[in-house]
């Protein structure tokens, strides 16, 4: 890598300025760490969070189109590859999936294009944190800048749906043995919990509607990470965390589980990189997990 | 049943897949989309789709089920025939959202619920339910 730090026009969504605060502060201090910096798009507007899956809805395609008119107009402004990172996952997979389709349809965008103000040439492409980390840093790399002694916690990776499907689409991993969750765990040196539950359902929007179903989506999953000796999950995407860590305080369903902590994966980089973890809201989770590395005694002993 | 399609049926289902961009005859009925889907659907994703498949297209679309999809895409993941039951499901959720029937009631909502969530869960609920 350079000496100067790459700078990358970053999307981060409504949820990561609210609900997933944590989130954001945590990636961006590890981003400092590895050397890199988000550089977050000025004008932004909602994403829409859920991709309209029938093809007649055009509509819905408006809102990440004029995000990725910002960062076109970033990056040619400043003369940067045309990169667009974005830590949500329904962020991601939204503004992905809009890349893909003005890709294969030309069309569309022309379609598109015709309602918004400003014009997108469909140059932007769009990496998640966690690819950047996996293809531009390299999980290698990211193992030899650890600082803490990982391998007393037990983490399950946690993908959840949207990261992965549909992977014509997204084409970040396997859809049904995913391992980019696993390798970053790894590079960290944690002792990683393989569970065949990492990639169900947690009930994503339908909390809104049908919360006792969620409740127990969030149950099998977490069970299932606990008995495959799991002591916290690790995901990147708000909603999972949401959904699996409220749903615990669901006595009834969740009575023969303890509490499990789930964390976003770039809190638990902050914790290996031994930084001050103070703005990262750890406090702010239903199920507190700094017992946890309390327990661990994880500050900053060195590897 | 009336197993024979009606023709007014045929013309619905055909906008369907125009809306979609699927084409339904193309299921087989394996039940891979079934046996993948977490919601639970007392009718699950090849049973809607078989109703189509037989011109019944009114049970596919007041099926409660369709409402419990999540988006989780395991099913149009499995498909061996390129199909995606859960765009044929929000195909059908839109028909009753485009005729101002939503699925959940704003003024009696859960002020915790919004309070709580993500902004990412209360924008996709609105866009699925409303």
């Amino acid at each position: 890598m350079s000496d100067k730090p790459a700078r990358i026009p970053y999307y981060p969504g409504c949820t990561m300025k609210t609900k997933a605060l944590g989130f954001e502060r945590s990636a961006m201090d590890c981003a400092e760490i590895i050397g890199f910096e988000m550089d977050e798009l000025k004008d932004w507007n909602c994403c829409g969070a859920s991709y309209p899956l029938t093809k007649d809805n055009l509509m819905g395609l408006t809102a990440p189109t004029n995000i990725l008119v910002e960062a076109e107009r970033r990056c040619q402004k400043e003369e940067v590859d045309p990169n667009l990172i974005t830590l949500c996952v329904f962020c991601y997979n939204t503004l992905k999936r809009t890349e893909y389709a003005f890709g294969q349809d030309k069309k569309k965008l022309e379609t598109v294009n015709a309602f918004l103000d400003r014009k997108y040439e469909g140059s932007i492409r769009v990496v998640h944190y966690l690819e950047y980390l996996r293809d531009v840093i390299g999980f290698d790399n990211l193992a030899k800048m650890i600082k803490t002694d990982m391998s007393k916690y037990k983490v399950a990776p946690y993908y959840g749906c949207l990261l992965l499907k549909p992977q014509k689409e997204i084409g970040l991993d396997d859809p049904e043995d995913p391992v980019i969750l696993h390798n970053f765990l790894d590079a960290l040196g944690c002792k990683v919990v393989d569970f065949p539950a990492q990639v169900d359902c947690c009930g994503s929007y339908l909390v809104m509607r049908e919360p006792k179903k969620v409740s127990k989506l969030s149950y099998d999953i977490l069970a299932d990470a606990n008995e495959y000796g799991a002591e916290t999950l690790v995901t990147a995407c708000p909603l999972c965390q949401s959904n699996l860590d409220q749903s615990q305080s669901d006595k009834v369903q969740f009575a023969d589980l303890d509490g499990m902590p789930v964390l976003y994966f770039t809190q638990l980089l902050a914790v290996a990189f031994g930084l001050d973890t103070k703005t990262h809201k750890l406090e702010e989770h239903n199920i507190d997990p700094r017992p946890l590395f309390e327990a661990n005694g994880s500050d900053s002993e060195s590897k | 049943m009336l197993i024979n399609p009606v023709e007014k049926d045929q013309k619905r289902i055909r906008e369907l897949e125009l809306a979609t961009g699927e084409t339904i005859s193309d299921c087989y009925q394996c039940g891979k989309c079934t046996a993948g889907c977490p919601a639970s659907m007392d009718m699950p994703p090849s049973v809607i789709i078989q109703y189509l498949k037989l011109g019944q297209f009114d049970m596919a679309k007041n099926a409660e089920s369709i409402w419990s999809c999540m988006a989780c895409l395991t099913c149009s993941e499995r498909c061996p025939k390129n199909v995606s039951p859960a765009a044929i499901i929000e195909g059908l959720k839109n028909l009753h959202l485009r005729d101002m029937d939503p699925r959940v009631n704003l003024e009696t909502m859960d002020r915790d619920f919004l309070a709580r969530s993500p902004q990412m869960a209360i924008i996709s609920g609105f866009r699925k339910f409303i």
